[in-house]
């Protein structure tokens, strides 16, 4: 696993992919911290929560390569030959990922120094916020990464990653859509108006349980909630067992 | 006989095909189910037990003060909130952020005693009759407050009530401007009110030229005192059910009528609070129905500016902004003795007073005080700097039993202008020996309100010497394009070097 970390980690900065990714997150948290700052005062937990919402354009440059490009070379039977279980391999490969994002995180410590030495404040709650962008860009990554073994083709997996990811940031409104639709459905087909509005209401309810952004947005007031981080790190490992099934399948359909 | 045995052979490796498939489907959809149910049955269990506060000012959380209050009710009472919209999925920014996540901490704390519910009132029109069946409160045009309901009694609280604004500011730049943020206080008295049983009922004369009542009245509100305002008119009267008259800051004298209503109320065994300053507007009312009435209960309003000489009280080196003490009688009513003044009026004992009543100085300045006085127009009377010596800023003034009247009369009105009040917060000393007084003249004792402190709103200001422009602009050209342009820089050569390998 160790092997396959080291290999993926270091292939980003031997590929323009790893320079890119961190220009643009430069880039998006300098954006950020300076609007800000040029205001008098940074809140970093606020900071660090907004850049989640910019995963949508940095995940699927980061992980598009990820088994994609193994595929396409042909490379990828060495996971099915190497005495290395593909478990392995996938984790490796987050770790990899997760690495990239801890280096571009480096910009966020630089803002938080730049802070404290202007009088500004770091808090514990800012803490929370950082645990909770790495648990994201864990759970991101593994979407990434998904998407990356569906195709032998990086741009069709970024694109899907894109997609996922971006689906994931519009739960909320996709869920008040179809909330409303299935109130109106209900209405159609004669049902009282109070039954067919709490149906919507709970579908709404039911679909919106699943946005992560929503889940994770109270922390940049300070509250720490262990049952978002629960949701986040279980739907990361979902990615990754189906990510491990994608590839286990290449080796059960190959033979 | 070879083909049939090769076909079968076909069968057996597609049945395997199949079962890995459907192993593989199975394993994905039973690993769903089993990270959904892990997931509600962990929000639903521990959800609330490992959700921590962990913002600088724990504004997320209810101090020991709501705590002890809570547990010191029965196992069955039963308080419901309900906001009357529906739950913000994202409450940062808006004025409930303070208050969504406090109110579940209330939830957590409480046992099951109590619980907030949020309702749209367009979804759930029949929350409003549910509520409020009489529609006494006409909860209908209260889209976005808080409902606490608790023994058939409603209190309702607006977002804008849990916080203090700066009113200066306000005025002077049209910008809201948070100072504190009072949600735990106003929603836990809230709920005491309900709970106590007590309730009161005060009158603020208006119509004096009087600044704004807004804060007073949030005060009053949380000590179980219903406030409504009387307007000055040529009808004036005090109704039956008025357990205590405040004149807040007046700038104008009182009519007659007035006068006569109000000494009537006093000879009912009325309670009054009359708080006055000296500034700019009132500067040539001489308040001579108001004293005359103040004289009823042996006190006097002097038309007379404080000066404090004393550098010690003097706050920011200015004579007319100091510090007072409260006598011995009143230390009790702040947690300490030494409260802010401002333009005060000196307020004295009446040279020939009745002998049923008893009187008390309250605030008291420093033994090196003067009095400054003005004439009709405004102007300080040649020589009128008054002798050296300790003034009175407030005044006491009761009979032997509670059923005769009672009267403060403060000459400054920083202890309840919404000037003061807006800037210092509702944790101010000046705020609490207020809300004393009017526990003295209603009675109401310290059950009537429950001392919860307010809280400091997030502050992430940046020290102003720090973040000039040209700093503000460095650092955009560092994090924006230095720093960016440089990776893009390692890219390309990365590429460049890379690209025929």
């Amino acid at each position: 696993m160790y092997a396959i970390f080291k290999r993926e980690f270091l292939s980003y900065f031997r590929s323009p992919v790893g320079y890119v990714a961190i220009a643009i997150f430069s880039f998006l948290s300098g954006f950020i911290f300076f609007s800000q700052f040029s205001g008098g005062s940074v809140n970093i937990a606020s900071e660090v929560i907004s850049l989640t919402s910019f995963f949508v354009v940095i995940v699927p440059i980061i992980t598009m390569g990820l088994l994609a490009e193994d595929k396409k070379r042909g490379t990828d039977i060495l996971y099915y030959t190497t005495p290395v279980s593909l478990f392995n391999v996938v984790v490796g490969k987050v770790l990899a990922a997760f690495a990239l994002f801890a280096v571009m995180f480096i910009n966020v410590i630089i803002h938080i120094i730049v802070t404290l030495s202007c009088g500004g404040k770091f808090g514990v709650g800012a803490v929370g916020t950082i645990i909770v962008f790495f648990f994201m860009a864990f759970m991101f990554i593994t979407i990434g990464l998904f998407a990356s073994a569906i195709t032998d083709n990086q741009i069709v997996s970024a694109i899907v990653s894109f997609i996922i990811i971006l689906i994931t940031q519009l739960i909320t409104v996709i869920s008040d859509y179809v909330g409303t639709a299935v109130t109106s459905v209900a209405t159609v087909l004669h049902v009282k108006s109070a039954t067919a509005t709490a149906i919507g209401n709970a579908i709404r309810k039911g679909i919106a349980w699943l946005d992560p952004f929503v889940k994770t947005q109270d922390f940049r007031l300070g509250i720490f909630s262990v049952s978002s981080l629960v949701f986040l790190i279980s739907v990361g490992f979902l990615f990754m067992y189906l990510t491990f099934r994608v590839l286990e399948k290449k080796r059960w359909s190959q033979s | 006989m070879s083909k049939e045995v090769a076909n079968n052979n076909n069968v057996k490796t597609d049945n395997r095909a199949d079962k890995l498939k459907l192993y593989s489907i199975g394993s994905v959809l039973l690993l769903i189910g089993i990270i959904l149910f892990v997931n509600i049955l962990f929000e639903a269990l521990l959800g609330n037990a490992l959700t921590f506060d962990f913002s600088d000012t724990a504004q997320n959380s209810i101090s020991v003060d709501t705590k002890n209050y809570i547990d010191s009710l029965t196992p069955d009472t039963h308080i419901r909130v309900v906001g009357l919209f529906s739950r913000p999925d994202n409450v940062s920014g808006t004025p409930y952020q303070y208050i969504i996540p406090l109110l579940d901490d209330y939830v957590k704390q409480s046992d099951g005693k109590i619980t907030v519910e949020y309702k749209n009132i367009n979804e759930n029109p029949g929350i409003i009759s549910e509520l409020d069946p009489t529609n006494s409160y006409d909860l209908a045009s209260k889209e976005g407050c808080f409902i606490i309901q608790c023994n058939g009694n409603i209190r309702i609280i607006s977002p804008i009530d849990c916080y203090s604004i700066d009113s200066d500011y306000y005025y002077s730049t049209g910008v809201y401007l948070v100072t504190a943020n009072n949600a735990e206080y106003t929603f836990t008295n809230a709920m005491n009110i309900l709970t106590s049983g007590f309730s009161s009922k005060a009158y603020i004369v208006t119509g004096l030229k009087e600044d704004g009542n807004e804060y007073i009245s949030k005060i009053l509100d949380s000590l179980s005192i219903d406030v409504e305002e009387l307007p000055s008119s040529d009808s004036f009267a005090i109704p039956e059910d008025c357990d205590l008259l405040i004149l807040n800051g007046p700038n104008g004298d009182i009519t007659e009528k007035m006068y006569v209503a109000m000494l009537d109320y006093l000879n009912r065994g009325g309670k009054m609070f009359i708080a006055i300053d000296f500034n700019t507007k009132n500067v040539t009312e001489r308040y001579e129905r108001l004293n005359l009435l103040a004289n009823q209960m042996n006190i006097n309003i002097d038309s007379a500016m404080i000066y404090e000489n004393d550098p010690g009280y003097q706050l920011n080196g200015y004579g007319i902004d100091h510090t007072v003490t409260s006598t011995d009688m009143f230390t009790g009513y702040a947690s300490i003795p030494f409260l802010h003044a401002t333009y005060s009026r000196s307020i004295s004992a009446r040279l020939d007073p009745s002998s049923t009543l008893n009187l008390y100085p309250v605030l008291q300045t420093s033994k090196n005080a003067t009095l400054v006085e003005y004439d009709t127009i405004g102007n300080v009377v040649d020589n009128s700097v008054d002798t050296t010596g300790q003034y009175n800023v407030a005044m006491y003034a009761c009979g032997n039993d509670d059923s005769s009247a009672k009267m403060f009369v403060f000459g400054t009105t920083n202890f309840s202008s919404d000037n003061y009040i807006s800037g210092y917060g509702l944790n101010d000393s000046n705020v609490d020996f207020f809300r004393s007084c009017i526990k003295e003249l209603t009675n109401s004792g310290e059950n009537a309100s429950l001392n919860i402190a307010t809280k400091a709103v997030d502050d992430y200001m940046l020290d102003s010497t720090k973040t000039t422009t040209s700093i503000s602009m460095t650092m955009m050209v560092i994090f924006m394009i230095v720093i960016p342009i440089i990776m893009i820089g390692f890219a390309v050569l990365v590429y460049a070097k890379r690209k025929n390998l």
